[in-house]
């Protein structure tokens, strides 16, 4: 009698383990995604039209369910940088893209955060910048933060480097990054110590503009 | 790197917006961007079949027909579009190519066709995708191997053999019966020989009528005695010549005679041997009888003829395990059976059933159905588990067989694709290297030659890495500008992995030093960084040698040029801007430029060429760190 239940437990663990790989894979292939109108995205963002129909051209080509997921992101921005591990930045590239933060980047997301980056104002772009450095989105960039942004971007160098890269190479950058920016020393630096800091800066003022004409 | 990853370039350049407040440099300028023109749809009449496709789709590849300006050699004006007489359901694969960046192989269509289109359109076929290259190759193979075979049929009479030695010619005749009627001739003797001498063993035993003055029936061997020794004399000669010629013209001696052939062989003419020496002695003769068991090896010399035995041999020895299970069952069974028997049996008189072993010898005879009928139950026990055993018989014995049939054909198949696979897997992973590495190295590439210049010189200037086609130099030039941020940002540089080597050698080395000339130059790397260029310069010292007197002179300008610098801008561009304007050197090798500079002030005390030794470091280094910002 014992071993019949046994049997039958295992009997209906498989159908519903099998159910289940079923729906997964509806799932899978119902994530599909169709952005909004074209004039309704023109109208939100600063792109025309044909830029647009290019930027959308592009990216469904590389995904054609319409929606990146953080895997397919980190491989294609991966694809840019050869010599090095690229996917801890996507990593934070993605969160800051994905607005909504469903774990997706919709056609959206992706134009929008791009008509920040390439058409918005000096402010905007230092907004999405410090929402970039902000991980955990509380307001407040710390140390641990900017370590963390940092050693990525040092790991997009990869091993093969002149000069060769130091343990505390990135820890050496955030010092010198919250030296400039943290003005009252309170170990933190806010959103408005940011602009400030920025915006008296001429280097990084002149490197904003450096992208405008990229589409 | 995929063309379809390029749509997405603009957004990885603006993402690096990202790293513009943490840069500690100043970021390069954009390059310069070509005023594209519109970008239009193009109609692409294929022998009828109308495709269309947008131009810049087109220009991804820009040394293809399609995506230079080889296509306007095809326009028709009439028609206002690109009119190419060819086949139109390759053309889709090749369109599709544009589209998507990879290359398909249709397996339907003939491989030389598509080579044809291919070599038409201007597409090296290396970039066929993953999925359909080794279909791919394997036509490739079978075709090539065909117009091979037809030309060899066309030109075997009248081949021109290369010089081979003496000893390669026999091995090569010894393995290849059909290469020279001498080889065939040996061939077919040495088979004669080995029937002739299998026969003879098979004859020596048949009873021969014997002579009116014997008792009893003599065998042929022995009556014929001295005519079938002569025989056997003349056949072992043969083989002994035979093995002694193939052991000299075996190209590794030591292989040959491990070989299972080998082997064979000796264990073929052995017994012969062993029984010339041995005396008509009473204590050894039994053990000589058994030696001539040894003779009926000759047969397995057939298999040298034979290549259908070869393949069988060697099913078998990979089959081992498959075989060896079915004997550990047969055995079981046995086992199980015969003491059954035994016991169901003890009751009966007479019984033939004396103990298990004896028991054993009936149970083989009726599991596989041969049933003699020398033993047989009586009791009714007996029989009942003697028909128990004769139909489980036919069971145990037939179940694997088919088994085993499958595992041969599963094996041998499997071997064979094994083989293939292996074959091809170090190109495959030669390929994708080569595509990483490509993409790396032109970054390399292109920023030892000179940010500044345009982008079209610089795709023409790069070396043979053309294992993909290259890709949009407008995109290069974009790519290459994000990489260069990437480096202002974090003010360290992308090298090679050599230069990273000989770097993490020459820092462990050089690291007492290092102090002395932080108070020269501003960057206390530079030592480390000349002397990998001094190790590059090993390759070519000699054409640079010329170069020590003449422009001994000029170290002092190189160095105030180097300090005048250096606080008005960290741009490596400039500077090798200016170098290469004040040294004309004319370099066969682009990559070595900057390192042809560092050797000119090697001091004169040092021979040019043994300048690259330690031994006078300290003038050295006092010198290199002059020349240091490179």
């Amino acid at each position: 009698m014992g071993a019949l239940m046994v049997i039958f437990s295992l009997q209906t663990k498989q159908r519903r383990k099998m159910t289940d790989s079923v729906e997964d894979e509806l799932e899978l292939s119902a994530a599909r995604h169709r952005p909004e109108a074209l004039e309704q995205l023109e109208a939100q963002t600063r792109f025309s039209r044909k830029e647009l129909q290019i930027l959308y051209r592009g990216f469904k080509n590389e995904c054609p369910s319409g929606v990146v997921n953080e895997d397919t992101f980190k491989e294609i921005y991966s694809q840019f940088f050869p010599q090095g591990d690229a996917s801890t930045y996507a990593h934070f590239l993605f969160d800051a893209f994905d607005t909504d933060h469903n774990g997706s980047v919709s056609f959206e997301d992706f134009v929008m955060g791009l008509s920040i980056l390439l058409r918005g104002t000096v402010q905007e772009k230092l907004n999405w910048a410090f929402n970039l450095y902000d991980i955990n989105k509380d307001g407040y960039i710390t140390k641990e933060e900017m370590l963390d942004i940092i050693k990525s971007i040092y790991d997009m160098m990869g091993k093969c480097t002149y000069p060769t890269l130091k343990e505390e190479t990135p820890r050496q950058h955030v010092e010198i990054f919250f030296q400039k920016m943290d003005k009252n020393r309170d170990g933190v630096v806010t959103i408005d110590e940011f602009i400030d800091c920025c915006q008296n800066d001429e280097n990084i003022m002149k490197s904003m503009q450096l992208f405008e004409n990229v589409i | 790197m995929a063309a379809g990853v390029a749509a997405w370039l603009p957004f990885a350049r603006a993402a690096a917006i990202g790293w513009m407040p943490v840069a500690s440099a100043p970021m390069p300028p954009p390059p310069r961007e070509k005023r594209r023109g519109q970008d239009g749809l193009i109609i692409l009449n294929v022998s009828g079949t109308r495709f269309q496709t947008w131009r810049n789709t087109l220009e991804r590849y820009p040394d293809t027909l399609l995506g230079s300006t080889e296509r306007d050699f095809f326009f028709h004006e009439e028609t206002n579009e690109y009119f190419f007489d060819r086949d139109p359901d390759i053309f889709r694969h090749i369109l599709n190519f544009y589209r998507t960046g990879k290359l398909h192989y249709p397996r339907h269509e003939c491989i030389s066709a598509y080579d044809e289109e291919l070599a038409f359109f201007g597409i090296i076929p290396e970039i066929i995708g993953d999925c359909c290259y080794e279909e791919y190759k394997d036509r490739r193979r079978e075709n090539t191997e065909r117009i091979q075979d037809d030309e060899e049929n066309e030109n075997n009479k009248d081949l021109v053999l290369p010089e081979l030695s003496f000893r390669e010619s026999m091995w090569r005749a010894f393995e290849n019966p059909h290469t020279s009627t001498m080889a065939l001739v040996f061939y077919y003797v040495t088979g004669f020989f080995i029937a002739v001498s299998v026969m003879a063993n098979v004859v020596e035993t048949v009873p021969c009528s014997s002579g009116p003055n014997r008792a009893k029936e003599v065998s042929c061997g022995e009556r014929y005695a001295l005519a079938f020794f002569c025989l056997d004399t003349a056949c072992v000669m043969i083989f002994t010549v035979e093995y002694l010629l193939r052991l000299i013209a075996a190209p590794s001696r030591y292989k040959f005679v491990k070989s299972v052939m080998s082997i064979i062989d000796v264990v073929a003419i052995m017994p012969y041997y062993i029984g010339l020496v041995m005396t008509d002695n009473e204590d050894v003769s039994g053990a000589f009888v058994t030696l001539r068991v040894f003779r009926v090896f000759r047969i397995f010399k057939f298999s040298r003829h034979s290549a259908g035995l070869r393949i069988l041999g060697y099913t078998l020895k990979s089959c081992a395990s498959e075989l060896g299970f079915l004997l550990f069952s047969l055995t079981m069974a046995i086992i199980i059976f015969a003491t059954v028997m035994f016991y169901a049996e003890k009751s009966s008189s007479a019984s033939k059933f004396t103990s298990i072993p004896a028991a054993f010898w009936y149970t083989i005879v009726t599991m596989t159905t041969l049933g003699y009928g020398d033993m047989v139950p009586k009791t009714i026990m007996g029989k009942i588990f003697g028909s128990v055993c004769s139909l489980s018989g036919v069971l145990v014995i037939a179940l694997p067989v088919p088994v085993i049939v499958s595992n041969f054909s599963r094996i041998y198949h499997q071997s064979q694709r094994a083989e293939k696979r292996r074959a091809q897997k170090k190109t495959r992973l030669a390929r994708i290297r080569a595509t990483k590495s490509g993409g790396a190295n032109a970054y390399l590439q292109y920023k030892r030659n000179g940010m500044l210049a345009d982008a079209e010189e610089e795709a023409s200037k790069e070396a043979g890495k053309s294992l993909v086609c290259k890709i949009n130099p407008t995109f290069e030039t974009q790519h290459h500008h994000l990489l260069h941020c990437l480096e202002k940002t974090t003010n360290h540089e992308f090298v090679d992995e050599q230069t990273y080597e000989t770097n993490c050698m020459e820092v462990s080395l050089t690291k007492p030093s290092m102090s002395r000339s932080s108070s020269l130059s501003s960057s206390p790397h530079g030592l480390s960084s000349c002397c990998t260029r001094r190790n590059k310069r090993k390759s070519f010292s000699v054409s640079n040698s010329n170069m020590v007197g003449g422009r001994r002179g000029s170290i002092q300008e190189l160095s105030t040029i180097q300090i005048r610098e250096r606080p008005m801008s960290n741009s490596r561009s400039s500077l090798n801007a200016k170098f290469e304007e004040t040294l004309p050197l004319n370099s066969e090798e682009q990559s070595y430029i900057t390192a042809a500079v560092i050797s000119m002030p090697t001091p004169p005390v040092t021979t040019p060429e043994g300048g690259d030794s330690a031994s006078s470091p300290d003038f050295l280094q006092s010198n290199i760190v002059r020349v240091s910002a490179l």
